[in-house]
C-alpha cells in the first residue's frame, strides 16, 4: 500500500510542482526542494525498515561480527567494514598527494594554453565509467601490481607476499586513481580563490614558485581537508570497480591488505543476487547499505562544514 | 666565507629546492592522468581487435551476445537498453534538476533553500549502489499495487493500438527498465542541480535586476531572460550528467538486472555496463572479448558526449 501511495502521489506531485512554477513560482520551486529532502529522508527510513529484522535479531552485533555464513544464517559485516576502511586508507594515502599535484600543476606549472586541456583530462577521469576502471584493474592493474610487489618482496624478504592479483591493495590503488579528480576539483576551486593581493604579496617578499605554491596550499588548507572528506566518501561507496578487483573473500576475516578481502558495497553487489534464498541475508545487506548511508551523511556533513567554515 | 657569498649559496639552495619541489608536484599531477591514457589505450587496442574477431562492427552492434560456445556475437540488446534508460534518466533528471538548481541558486536567502542544497550535496556524493538498492526496495513494495490499479488497466485499454505497445507499457516485473531509469534519474538530478545553481549564483546583480525589471513576472525573469546568461553552463551540466549516467553500473544491478535478449522494457533490461561487469568476470575467452568490445563502444559514446560538452561549454 505504501508503494501505491508513493507512486500515485509522486506523479501528481511533480505535475503540481510544474504547475505552481507558472502560477506561484516560489512555491513551485520550494516543492522541488522538498522533493529532494523527502527523497533522502525516505531512503534512510526505507533502509531502517528493510534492515529491521536482522537488527531486531542480533542488535548492533551485526556490525561487530566477522562470520558471514549464509548456511547458518549468521551475518556479520565487520570484515566488510574493515575492508572498506583499509581500501579507503590506501586510496586516500595515494590520492591526496596526486590531487594536490594536479592543483599545483594546473595553476602554477603549466602554461595558460595547456591548463584547460589538462583540466579536461582530469575531469574525464571522473566521468569514465567505473566498470571500465574495473575491467582495466581486472586484466592490467591487478597482474601488474602482483608482479611489481612480488619482485620487490622477493628482493627484501625472499618470498612472494602477494599471492593473488586481486587484493585489498589492488582495490585501494584503483580507487586512488578514480577519486583523485574529486579531491582535485575541490582543491582547484580553493586555489583559484586565493586573492590576487595575497599572491602578489607572496612574490613581493621574494618567494620562489615552489614556496609560493606551498604558502598558497596552506592558505587553502580548508579546501584540502574538505576535498579529502569528499573523496573519502567516494572511496567508501565505490562499488563495481572495487568488487571486480577486491577478490570477493567474504568468509575469512583479514587485516592484511595484500590478501583478498571485501568491502561493504562490493559485499552488497556480489551477494545480493542470491540473497533471496536465505531468510536474513537481505536484511543483513540492507543493514550494510544503512551503514554506508550513515557514513555518507556524516562525511558530507563534515566536508560541507569544513569548506563553509573556511570560505575565503 | 663572506656574507655575500653565503646569501648566494642560500639562493642556489632555494633554487634547487624550487625545481625539485615543482618537479615533484608536476610528477604527482601527471601520475593522476597517466592511468587515463593507459585505460583508453588498453580498451581500444583490445576492444577493436575483439570487435573484428566477433564479426565486425555492425554485427557487434546489433547481434545477441555470445554464449560460451559461440565464436561471434554482439551487444545489440545492451546498446538498446542503455540508450533507452539513459535517455529517460537524463530527461527526467533535467526536468527535476533544473528547477531545483534554480531554487538553490536563486533563493539562497531562504532557510529551506539551504536545507535543499545540503540535501543535493549529500545526494551527489551518495554511493550509487545505495541509490540502486533504494529504488529496488521501493519497486518491490510498489510493483503489485501499481500493476493492479494503474498499469494493468492502462495496458489492457491501449494494447489494441499496436504490436509495439507491450514493449514499452505493461505490468512490470520486479526488475525493469523504468526502475533502472529512476535510479539513473536520482543520480543525474544533483549533477544538473549543482551546476545550474552555481551558474545562477554567478549572474551579476545588475543583470538580475534588469531581468526582473523587463520580464514582468518572476518566472519570465528566471527562465526566459536569465536563461541566455546560463544556458551554456546548463547545457554542459546536462551533457556531462548524461555521460556520467550512461556508464553507471551499480545502480542498475538490482533495478534493470540485465538480460541477454531483446526484450520488453517492462521486464529485466540489458545494459552495456552490466554486460561488461558480467562478461569480464566469466572465464570464457569469447565473453571477455565481448566485454572489451562493449567497453570500447561505451567509451566511444562517453568520449563523444564529453568532447561535445567541452567544445560547447
Amino acid at each position: 500500500m505504501l508503494g501505491f501511495l508513493l507512486v500515485v502521489l509522486l506523479i501528481p506531485y511533480l505535475i503540481a510542482a510544474y504547475g505552481l512554477l507558472f502560477v506561484k513560482l516560489r512555491w513551485g520551486l520550494r516543492l522541488f526542494g522538498a522533493f529532494i529532502v523527502a527523497t533522502i529522508g525516505l531512503l534512510t527510513a526505507m533502509f531502517l525498515v528493510e534492515a529491521y529484522p536482522i537488527i531486531a535479531r542480533d542488535g548492533v552485533a551485526v556490525f561487530f561480527q566477522t562470520r558471514w555464513d549464509p548456511v547458518r544464517e549468521s551475518y556479520g559485516v565487520l570484515q566488510a567494514l574493515t575492508g572498506t576502511v583499509l581500501t579507503s586508507a590506501v586510496a586516500m594515502a595515494l590520492a591526496m598527494p596526486m590531487a594536490i599535484g594536479v592543483a599545483v600543476t594546473i595553476n602554477e606549472i603549466l602554461p595558460a594554453r595547456l591548463r584547460g586541456i589538462f583540466g579536461s583530462l582530469v575531469d574525464l577521469t571522473a566521468t569514465m565509467p567505473t566498470v571500465i576502471f574495473g575491467l582495466w584493474g581486472l586484466f592490467v592493474l591487478g597482474p601488474f601490481l602482483k608482479d611489481a610487489v612480488n619482485s620487490v618482496s622477493r628482493y627484501l624478504v625472499g618470498d612472494d607476499v602477494m599471492t593473488s592479483p586481486y587484493t585489498l591493495f589492488t582495490a585501494g590503488v584503483l580507487l586512488a586513481i578514480m577519486i583523485t579528480p574529486y579531491a582535485a576539483a575541490v582543491i582547484r576551486e580553493g586555489y583559484a580563490l586565493v586573492p590576487k593581493p595575497v599572491e602578489e604579496a607572496i612574490y613581493a617578499v621574494g618567494a620562489t614558485r615552489f614556496e609560493a605554491a606551498f604558502i598558497k596550499l596552506r592558505y587553502v588548507r580548508n579546501y584540502i581537508l574538505g576535498g579529502f572528506f569528499l573523496a573519502l566518501g567516494r572511496a567508501m561507496g565505490e562499488t563495481v570497480a572495487v568488487a571486480m578487483v577486491v577478490g570477493g573473500n567474504f568468509s575469512r576475516f583479514t587485516t592484511n591488505i595484500l590478501e583478498s578481502g571485501i568491502t561493504i558495497s562490493s559485499l552488497i553487489a556480489l551477494q545480493f543476487p542470491n540473497a533471496a534464498s536465505y531468510q536474513y541475508m537481505v536484511p543483513a545487506l540492507f543493514a550494510g547499505a544503512l551503514l554506508l548511508t550513515l557514513f555518507g551523511l556524516a562525511i558530507n556533513a563534515v566536508a560541507i562544514y569544513i569548506i563553509q567554515r573556511g570560505q575565503i | 666565507m663572506t656574507a655575500e657569498r653565503k646569501a648566494e649559496d642560500i639562493t642556489a639552495v632555494r633554487m634547487v629546492i624550487n625545481w625539485l619541489g615543482l618537479g615533484l608536484f608536476a610528477l604527482l599531477g601527471v601520475a593522476a592522468v597517466v592511468p587515463l591514457f593507459l585505460i583508453i589505450g588498453d580498451v581500444y587496442v583490445k576492444g577493436i581487435d575483439a570487435i573484428n574477431r566477433l564479426g565486425g562492427l555492425w554485427h557487434f552492434l546489433t547481434e545477441l551476445p555470445p554464449t560460451p560456445l559461440d565464436e561471434r556475437g554482439g551487444i545489440g540488446p545492451m546498446l538498446v537498453g542503455t540508450l533507452y534508460m539513459t535517455a529517460l534518466g537524463a530527461l527526467l533528471g533535467i526536468a527535476v534538476g533544473l528547477p531545483l538548481g534554480v531554487y538553490i541558486g536563486e533563493m539562497r536567502k531562504e532557510k529551506f533553500a539551504n536545507v535543499a542544497r545540503a540535501g543535493v550535496n549529500v545526494l551527489v556524493e551518495f554511493p550509487t549502489i545505495v541509490v540502486g538498492l533504494f529504488v529496488y526496495a521501493v519497486m518491490s513494495l510498489a510493483k503489485e499495487d501499481l500493476n493492479r490499479y494503474l498499469l494493468g488497466p492502462i495496458s489492457n485499454t491501449i494494447s489494441p493500438l499496436g504490436e509495439w505497445i507491450p514493449w514499452f507499457i505493461g505490468p512490470l516485473d520486479g526488475f525493469n527498465a523504468y526502475a533502472g531509469a529512476a535510479a539513473l534519474t536520482l543520480i543525474m538530478i544533483p549533477y544538473v542541480a549543482l551546476i545550474t545553481a552555481s551558474a545562477y549564483a554567478s549572474i551579476e546583480q545588475p543583470l538580475r535586476e534588469a531581468a526582473y525589471a523587463t520580464a514582468g513576472r518572476e518566472f519570465n525573469a528566471l527562465f526566459i531572460v536569465l536563461r541566455k546568461a546560463v544556458s551554456r553552463a546548463v547545457l554542459t551540466a546536462a551533457l556531462l550528467g548524461t555521460a556520467k549516467i550512461a556508464g553507471e553500473t551499480a545502480p542498475l544491478l538490482f533495478t534493470a538486472l540485465g538480460n541477454l535478449y531483446y526484450a520488453s522494457f517492462t521486464g529485466p533490461t540489458a545494459a552495456v555496463s552490466l554486460w561488461i561487469w558480467y562478461a569480464a568476470q566469466t572465464s570464457y575467452e569469447v565473453q571477455i572479448d565481448s566485454a572489451y568490445g562493449a567497453a570500447a563502444v561505451l567509451l566511444t559514446i562517453i568520449l563523444t558526449i564529453f568532447i561535445i560538452a567541452r567544445i560547447r561549454g
